[in-house]
C-alpha cells in the first residue's frame, strides 16, 4: 500500500500560549484520503458519482442539487427519503437522497435488510440546523455521501464553508461550536463532524462499510413529494430505482415520535434506529448481550431486560433494563449521560436526547416484572 | 411491658409512641428467630452505616434488635413468594445505637432485588437490624432463621470504607504521589482543574485545587509520569477524540496544558520509555485505527507518531500494558483487544521490544493470539517462578473466558485455565488488575463484578466478594496494605500479620519513576519480581511505588532494581514493613572493573575533595556529578582522578562516569 503523508502538529495552549516551538512529524499510517485535485471525469450535465477516481473535493461537482445548493433542491434523478425514525444527533435536521445511475434500480433482500444497491448508487445525507444563533438562520454542517463501488462501500465527508456556497471533502473530521434556537430554547454544542474512521465504527457489517438506515422497514412509508404524497418504496419502483416485487405485508417500524402508537413499538423502533447498527450480531459491540433490531426486540431480553450487564458502572445497577426501575437500568443510565466513556450511543451526539430518555422511561415503568 | 412504659414517659411530649416503635436504633423491636412484617420503611433514622452494597441514598429506616441465646448461623431474608417484586436493603449491626459497627447486610442477593445475608452470631450479643428506603418504603416481610453455628468464610484481608466528601471532579480514577514525598495522593480532573489530596505523614489529606483549561478530558483512562523530570509528575488524559497532556510545574504548583490535533479515540493511556532512551515515553490505545504514541525529545516536548505498535485498521485496541515478559531487561507491549463481528481486531497482541525502538509482533509465536473479547489483562508472575504470567480476563464470554496464561521463559505461554478457579468465575468486568492486596507474597487480581480473586500460591485463585468495585490502587495510609479508592471513597486495607516491604524509586540516567524497572525482591528462598508501570487495568492509574507482600517472613536478604538505563541497584537486607528509597546507581551492584581492578570512591562520605581510585583517565569521556533530584551539579570535560567537591552543598549525590567505551559507571557518595 502506498501511504500518503500528512501533517500533524502538537500544539501548546493553555497558561502559556506559543510559549513552546511546535514540531512537527509525518504520519505514516495508511489511513487517510489525501486531497487530490483530479480532473473531472464526468459530463458536463447531471449528477456524476466518481467510481474509481477518489471522491470529489467539492460537493457540488456530483451535481446531486440543483440552483444554490444551499436550498438542498434535488436535481433530476435524486430522490429525497425519510426514514420513519431517525437517530438522534444532537438534535440536527437531517435531508436524505439517493441517486442511482440510469437503468440501474437496487431489490429488496428482507424487511429488516438494506436494499441491495447498485454499483453507482449515492445516498447523500445533509445535517443542519434551523434558527442558528447569531441571526437565526439556517445553517448546513455537513454533508456525509456513501458511494457504491464494484469494491464495496466507500465514504466521502463533506464539511459546508461558512457561506453556505460550498462542501468540501474532510475524511480526518472536526468541531463546530453552534447555538440555535429549538421550540424557544436555545442550545449549544460543540458539534462533532466524524472522521472516515467513526464513520465505519457505526456503518460496518464485519468490517465491511454498509448504510444503515435504507431498510424496507424503515422506508415503508408516505413522503410528501412536490407531485403528491405516495409511499417512498411505491417511489422507488416508479422511478425505476426498486425492481422486483415487495412482500405484501412489510414488518414496519412506528415513528418513535408518534404519541398515538403503542409505547412498545415507539420504543423498539427508537432502540433499531439509535443502537442496532453495533448492538446487532457481527457489528461494533455484538459482545455485548443485548440485541437491539427492530426484528429482535420482539423478544424483551433482546432489550436487555432483566440481563445483567457485560460491564459494572455501578452495582445498584444490576440490569440493563430493570423492570419499573430507571435507577437499576443501565440502559437509562447511558443514553442519560453525556460523559462519552458510559453515554450511549457511543458516537453522534453530545447532548441527551430528552425525548428519547422519556420514552424509555415511560416503557420501563410500564414493564412489572421480569419474563 | 418496662421497655414500652418508658418509651411513653420519654416521647409523650413528640409523638404517639406506636408511631416511635421500631423508628429509631432506639426503638428497635426485639424479634426472635420467625418471620416478621415490616408494614412500612417510615423511621426517621436512617441506618448508619451503610453495611450493604450500593451506598447512601436512604432518608428513612426501620429497626429491629436481636439477641441470640446460642451461637448460630443466621439468616435474614426478604427472599419469600410475597415479596416478589419488592426491593429491600438490610444492614447487621453491633455496637450500641449512635455508634454502631457493621455486622453484615444485603441488597440484592435474593430473587430481583429481595435480600438475603447469612452471618455468625455469638450468643449474648445485641444485632441491630435495619430495613432502609434505598430503593422502597413499601412494607414486606422478613424471615430471621437460626441455623447451627458454620465457620464464616475467612477473608484474607477486609476493607473498611472511608468516604471523603471532599475528593471530587469529574474523574477519580488516579492515585500517584504528586509533590515527591513518595506517599500516595488522589488526583482527579474536572474540565477546569486538577484537585489533588496530599497524604501527610499525619495520615491526613491536604486538598489543592489547580485551575487549568483541559481540552480533553480523561473520559477513557488517564496515567501519571514526570515527562520532563522536573520531579513533579505529569498527567496523560485519554478522551473519545484526542489526548490532552499536564505538565507540572517546576514547583508542582500548577499545570499546562499541551493538547494534540490529531484524532484519537482513546483507550488505555500508559507513560513508558518505548525507544530507551531515557526519556518517558506516552502510549494510547486506539479504538478504530492503530495505536498512537508520543516520543519525547529529552526536553518533555512530544512528537505523535501511528505505526508499529499494534496497526489494525479497525483498531480494537482497549488495554495495553507495559511489561517485560522476556526478561530481557526491556518493557514488552501487550494489548488486550475487543472488537464485536467477525473482525480480526478482536485479537489480542504481544510486541516482544527488540531494543532502540524495535518491536516485533510476536502474538502467534507465543501463544497469545487469542479472540476473547478483553479490555485489559492482568499480567504478574503468579507462580514466582521470575516470569510474568498472564490473566485474560474477559469483559464477555462470545469469544472464549478468562485465561490464566503462564510465562514458559522461552518466550511462549501455556493455557493454565483448566483447575486455576478462572474457568468456573462466570464474572466478566473490563478491569483486572494484579496487586498483592493481603500481602502473602503472590499476587492476586482484582476483576469480576465487585471480586478480589486471591492467589493461593499454586496457581489457583479463590473468588472473594467485596462491596467495591475495581478503583485505583495505592497505599492511601502508608501501612503497607493497599488500599482501593473509588470515587469519593478510599477502602482502606484492615491488613492482617503479614510483612512486607515497599520500593521507592529516584531515577537518575532513567525516567524519574522508575517506569519499565523491574523489580526482584529475595526473601525466604523466594523470589519477587515486579514491573515499575504507569497505566495498567483498563481506565484507572495506580501507584507507582512498589509494594510486595513477603508473608510471615522477616527478613529480606535483598532487592535488585535493574533501571531501564541497565543500571543495577542492590539493596541489602533491608528490614521488613517498611518502604526503601532507591535512587538509580546509589546500590550498585558490581562496580566497574578496568584491567581488574575495582573502581572506588574515596573517601566517602567527603569533605573537600573526592578521589575515583583505579580509574585510568584516559578512558574516560566525561564525568558528571548530580544530585539525588538528577540535577547536573558538576560536569568535568578533562577528567581527574581527583574532584574538587568543597564548593557543593552537603548531601548526597552520584557520581557517574562515562567511559569512551560506552560503559556507564554510578555511584553514589555524600559530601559532609
Amino acid at each position: 500500500m502506498v501511504c500518503s503523508q500528512s501533517k500533524f502538529i502538537m500544539v501548546r495552549t493553555g497558561l502559556f500560549i506559543a510559549a513552546v516551538a511546535t514540531s512537527v512529524i509525518f504520519y505514516t499510517a495508511c489511513k487517510k484520503v489525501e486531497p487530490i485535485e483530479i480532473p473531472d471525469p464526468t459530463p458536463s450535465t447531471g449528477v456524476a458519482v466518481p467510481l474509481k477516481v477518489p471522491p470529489y473535493q467539492k460537493l457540488s461537482t456530483y451535481r446531486f442539487f440543483q440552483g444554490d445548493i444551499k436550498n438542498q433542491q434535488p436535481a433530476e434523478g435524486v430522490l429525497e427519503y425519510e426514514p420513519i425514525s431517525s437517530l438522534f444527533t444532537d438534535y440536527a435536521l437531517k435531508k436524505r437522497f439517493l441517486w442511482m445511475p440510469d437503468g440501474k434500480s437496487a431489490t429488496y433482500v428482507a424487511d429488516n435488510d438494506i436494499l441491495d444497491f447498485p454499483v453507482g448508487t449515492a445516498l447523500i445525507k445533509n445535517f443542519y440546523y434551523d434558527h442558528v444563533m447569531p441571526g437565526d438562520v439556517t445553517k448546513i454542517l455537513e454533508t456525509r455521501v456513501m458511494i457504491k463501488r464494484a469494491t464495496g462501500w466507500i465514504f466521502a465527508e463533506y464539511i459546508w464553508n461558512e457561506e453556505q456556497t460550498e462542501a468540501y471533502l474532510d475524511m480526518n473530521g472536526g468541531y463546530v461550536n453552534i447555538t440555535w434556537n429549538r421550540n424557544g430554547q436555545e442550545l449549544s454544542t460543540n458539534y462533532r463532524i466524524p472522521s472516515e474512521t467513526e464513520c465505519k465504527v457505526c456503518h460496518k457489517l464485519n468490517d465491511v462499510p454498509i448504510p444503515i438506515g435504507v431498510k424496507p422497514q424503515n422506508m415503508n412509508k408516505n413522503f410528501n413529494y412536490p407531485d403528491g404524497t405516495k409511499n417512498q418504496l411505491q417511489k422507488m419502483i416508479e422511478m425505476g430505482y426498486l425492481a422486483g416485487s415487495l412482500p405484501p405485508n412489510i414488518n414496519t417500524v412506528v415513528n418513535y415520535s408518534d404519541a398515538t402508537q403503542p409505547l412498545e413499538l415507539r420504543l423498539r423502533s427508537y432502540l433499531d434506529i439509535n443502537c442496532a447498527h453495533c448492538h446487532s450480531a457481527g457489528k461494533h459491540c455484538d459482545y455485548r448481550p443485548i440485541r437491539l433490531g427492530f426484528s429482535e426486540t420482539v423478544l424483551k431480553t433482546n432489550m436487555g431486560l432483566c440481563v445483567e450487564p457485560g460491564e459494572m458502572i455501578d452495582p445498584a445497577m444490576n440490569y440493563i433494563i430493570s423492570p419499573s426501575n430507571i435507577n437499576r437500568s443501565v440502559m437509562h443510565f447511558r443514553l442519560n449521560a453525556t460523559n462519552e466513556s458510559v453515554r450511549m450511543p457511543l458516537l453522534g451526539r453530545t447532548l441527551v436526547h430528552q425525548e428519547g430518555v422519556q420514552l424509555l422511561e415511560d416503557w420501563i415503568n410500564s414493564i412489572e416484572f421480569c419474563e | 411491658m418496662k421497655r414500652k412504659l418508658f418509651l411513653i414517659t420519654a416521647a409523650l411530649p413528640f409523638v404517639l409512641t406506636d408511631v416511635v416503635a421500631q423508628s429509631s436504633c432506639n426503638t428497635a423491636l426485639s424479634i426472635t428467630a420467625g418471620l416478621h412484617t415490616v408494614d412500612a420503611v417510615d423511621g426517621p433514622e436512617v441506618p448508619m452505616p451503610v453495611c450493604a452494597p450500593n451506598g447512601t441514598g436512604a432518608s428513612a429506616g426501620k429497626w429491629y434488635v436481636y439477641t441470640p441465646a446460642d451461637d448460630y448461623t443466621v439468616r435474614v431474608s426478604t427472599d419469600l413468594s410475597q415479596n416478589t417484586g419488592k426491593d429491600t436493603r438490610v444492614h447487621i449491626y453491633t455496637g450500641v445505637c449512635g455508634s454502631l459497627v457493621c455486622h453484615a447486610g444485603d441488597d440484592d442477593s435474593g430473587n430481583g432485588y429481595l435480600s438475603l445475608i447469612d452471618f455468625a452470631v455469638t450468643q449474648g450479643v445485641t444485632y441491630y437490624i435495619a430495613f432502609d428506603n434505598k430503593w422502597s418504603s413499601s412494607g414486606f416481610d422478613f424471615m430471621l432463621e437460626e441455623t447451627p453455628f458454620v465457620d464464616p468464610p475467612v477473608y484474607p484481608v477486609t476493607f473498611t470504607e472511608n468516604y471523603f466528601p471532599t475528593i471530587t471532579g469529574d474523574y477519580k480514577i488516579a492515585i500517584a504521589d504528586m509533590n515527591g514525598d513518595y506517599l500516595d495522593d488522589v488526583v482527579t480532573v474536572s474540565a477546569n482543574q486538577v484537585q489533588i489530596h496530599y497524604q501527610q505523614i499525619s495520615g491526613a489529606y491536604t486538598n489543592t485545587t489547580y485551575p487549568v483549561s483541559i481540552t480533553y478530558l480523561p473520559s477513557w483512562s488517564m496515567a501519571i509520569g514526570d515527562i520532563d523530570k522536573n520531579g513533579f509528575n505529569d498527567l496523560v488524559l485519554g478522551a473519545g477524540s484526542g489526548v490532552t497532556f499536564l505538565y507540572a510545574n517546576a514547583t508542582g504548583t500548577g499545570f499546562t496544558e499541551v493538547t494534540g490535533s490529531q484524532y484519537v479515540f482513546s483507550q488505555r493511556t500508559n507513560f513508558v520509555d518505548i525507544n530507551n532512551d531515557g526519556h518517558l515515553d506516552a502510549f494510547v490505545c486506539h479504538d478504530v485505527d492503530p495505536n498512537v504514541y508520543y516520543l519525547n525529545d529529552g526536553t518533555g516536548l512530544l512528537t505523535f507518531h501511528q505505526g508499529g505498535l499494534g496497526d489494525h485498521d479497525e483498531g480494537g485496541n482497549y488495554g495495553s500494558v507495559w511489561v517485560d515478559y522476556d526478561n530481557d531487561g526491556d518493557a514488552d507491549l501487550f494489548i488486550a483487544k475487543c472488537r464485536g463481528g467477525s473482525s480480526t481486531a478482536k485479537y489480542n497482541e504481544l510486541h516482544r521490544n527488540d531494543g532502540n525502538g524495535v518491536f516485533t509482533n510476536v502474538s502467534t509465536a507465543a501463544n497469545m493470539y487469542d479472540p476473547v473479547q478483553t479490555w485489559s489483562s492482568a499480567w504478574n508472575d503468579y507462580d514466582n517462578d521470575g516470569y510474568m504470567d498472564a490473566l485474560i480476563g474477559a469483559s464477555s464470554f462470545t469469544d472464549g473466558s478468562h485465561k490464566l496464561m503462564r510465562n514458559n521463559g522461552d518466550g511462549t505461554f501455556t493455557d493454565i485455565t483448566s483447575g486455576s478457579g478462572w474457568e468456573t468465575n462466570t464474572q466478566s468486568s473490563i478491569e483486572y488488575v494484579t496487586f498483592d492486596f493481603d500481602n502473602d507474597g503472590y499476587a492476586d487480581v482484582m476483576g469480576g463484578n465487585q471480586t478480589i480473586s486471591f492467589n493461593n500460591g499454586d496457581l489457583t485463585f479463590t473468588p472473594m466478594a467485596y462491596n467495591f468495585p475495581v478503583g485505583s490502587v495505592g497505599d492511601m495510609n502508608n501501612d503497607g496494605f493497599l488500599d482501593v479508592q473509588n470515587g469519593s471513597r478510599i477502602y482502606m486495607n484492615d491488613g492482617n500479620t503479614n510483612n512486607w516491604l515497599k520500593i521507592h524509586l529516584k531515577g537518575i540516567a532513567s525516567n524519574m519513576n522508575g517506569i519499565g524497572a523491574r523489580v526482584e525482591l529475595y526473601s525466604g528462598g523466594m523470589k519477587q519480581i515486579r514491573d515499575v508501570r504507569s497505566g495498567e487495568g483498563f481506565r484507572h492509574m495506580h501507584s507507582l511505588n512498589v509494594h510486595f507482600g513477603v508473608g510471615t517472613n522477616t527478613t529480606i536478604d535483598s532487592v535488585l532494581v535493574h533501571w531501564p538505563s541497565g543500571t543495577i541497584d542492590n539493596v541489602l537486607t533491608p528490614d521488613v514493613n517498611q518502604s526503601v528509597l532507591v535512587i538509580e546507581g546509589a546500590h550498585p551492584l558490581g562496580l566497574l572493573e578496568v584491567d581488574g581492578k575495582k573502581v572506588e570512591l574515596y573517601p566517602n562520605p567527603a569533605n573537600e575533595q573526592l578521589s575515583i581510585k583505579n580509574l585510568n583517565t584516559e578512558d574516560v569521556a566525561l564525568i558528571k556529578i548530580v544530585d539525588v533530584q538528577g540535577r547536573e551539579i558538576m560536569t568535568l570535560n578533562q577528567p581527574a582522578a581527583t574532584l574538587n567537591i568543597s564548593s557543593i552543598q552537603s548531601g548526597m549525590y552520584i557520581l557517574q562516569i562515562d567511559l569512551k567505551n560506552g560503559k556507564r559507571y554510578s555511584d553514589s557518595f555524600i559530601k559532609k
